[in-house]
């Protein structure tokens, strides 16, 4: 099952008139990586190129345009990876094989979200953290509101909640008042966004955090949870607790 | 987290129709938190709420008394400072106390774009 993290990526090169057992080669390729149940692979035909044969493939001379290059791609854990290229090995006869090292930012599923939520729902007790951030409306971070810079990488971190409160009066930090004015234009209220999470998964969004506040303050305290959640297995949850935005 | 450090949040409990001295609690506790030093002081003000009154705080036409919450975070001896000066301050409402873990971050202005 692919997940967030460390994968590797394989790019196969070939031509669209490239035959194997009666058909294009592409074709039997994309059914193998369908069987072998690769998460996803995408078959492009390139505008021109060349290869190993030098011979330019262009759509402008009609008869080259009958052997435009074909680029399949796919996404896999090297796991997979190790278990299906000896078989692309042999199936690709006239093309090339790269595969890389990549990072997998984000696997969103809408229908699977969708199905989730009609499980029933259970009790999950336990102790966590709560971490309180302080910081000021108007701080910014290359030129989006702080909080909302923050709330998005925790999301990215797949933190379980985070939540923005703003305050109607308060000091701290600048050593100035927060108060709203009528003849304010500028907002710069105090700003606290909390967070609840495990400690293992709440270091490093605290680390974050340290990284993008420049003058502020970040509070953790111990916490109990009694939550409702929805009984998903923990490996789907993380796929099924992103939304497709 | 080697660089954090122990600390006391203290958390007021009231509502925005409480006052002292003729102008809204939350105002005077603050500006009582600055004259005794106190390292910050934010207010929130809730959308509902209910206590001890029994009574429901929500924003009314004519009347507002929502509740308000008072968020300080300092150290043990700052918050037994404060702790009786703010409960004399307070009719009625609630104070919690949570030990909690703090970072101050202040970094140079350089980069903030």
């Amino acid at each position: 099952m692919l997940s967030k993290g460390a994968a590797k990526k394989v790019t196969i090169y070939l031509n669209e008139d490239t035959q194997r057992h009666l058909g294009p080669l592409y074709e039997s390729i994309l059914s193998f990586l369908m069987n072998k149940g690769v998460a996803g692979a995408t078959a492009t035909r390139a505008l021109a190129g060349f290869g190993a044969h030098r011979e330019l493939h262009t759509p402008k001379i009609e008869v080259l345009a009958e052997h435009l290059p074909i680029r399949i791609e796919f996404i896999e854990t090297a796991e997979k990876v190790d278990e299906i290229l000896p078989t692309l090995y042999d199936m690709v006869t006239d093309g090339l094989i790269e595969v890389q090292d990549t990072n997998v930012v984000k696997i969103a599923m809408k229908e699977k979200r969708a199905a989730a939520a009609a499980e029933p729902h259970t009790r999950k007790a336990g102790t966590a953290k709560l971490m309180r951030i302080f910081l000021g409306e108007a701080d910014r971070w290359h030129g989006e509101p702080l909080y909302e810079a923050i709330v998005k990488q925790l999301r990215m971190m797949e933190i379980a909640g985070a939540t923005v409160y703003r305050g109607i009066l308060g000091y701290g930090a600048k050593g100035h008042t927060h108060k709203q004015s009528f003849f304010h234009v500028v907002r710069d209220m105090p700003i606290m966004i909390s967070v609840v999470e495990s400690e293992e998964k709440l270091t490093p969004a605290a680390s974050m955090v340290e990284g993008m506040i420049q003058d502020g303050l970040i509070v953790i305290s111990e916490v109990e949870i009694v939550r409702l959640a929805n009984s998903i297995p923990p490996e789907e949850d993380a796929i099924a607790r992103i939304p497709g935005r | 987290m080697p660089e954090y450090q122990a600390a006391k949040l203290l958390r007021l409990h009231f509502t925005e129709r409480d006052r002292f001295h003729g102008k809204p609690l939350y105002e005077a506790i603050v500006e009582k938190c600055r004259e005794l030093n106190i390292a910050g002081a934010t207010v929130f003000r809730g959308l509902e709420g209910y206590g001890d009154t029994a009574e429901i705080h929500r924003s009314h036409v004519i009347r507002h008394d929502l509740p308000i919450l008072v968020q300080i975070v300092d150290s043990a001896e700052n918050i037994g400072r404060l702790l009786p000066v703010v409960e004399a301050m307070m009719d009625k409402g609630l104070i919690a106390i949570s030990e909690v873990t703090t970072r101050r971050i202040q970094k140079a202005d350089e980069s903030s774009a």
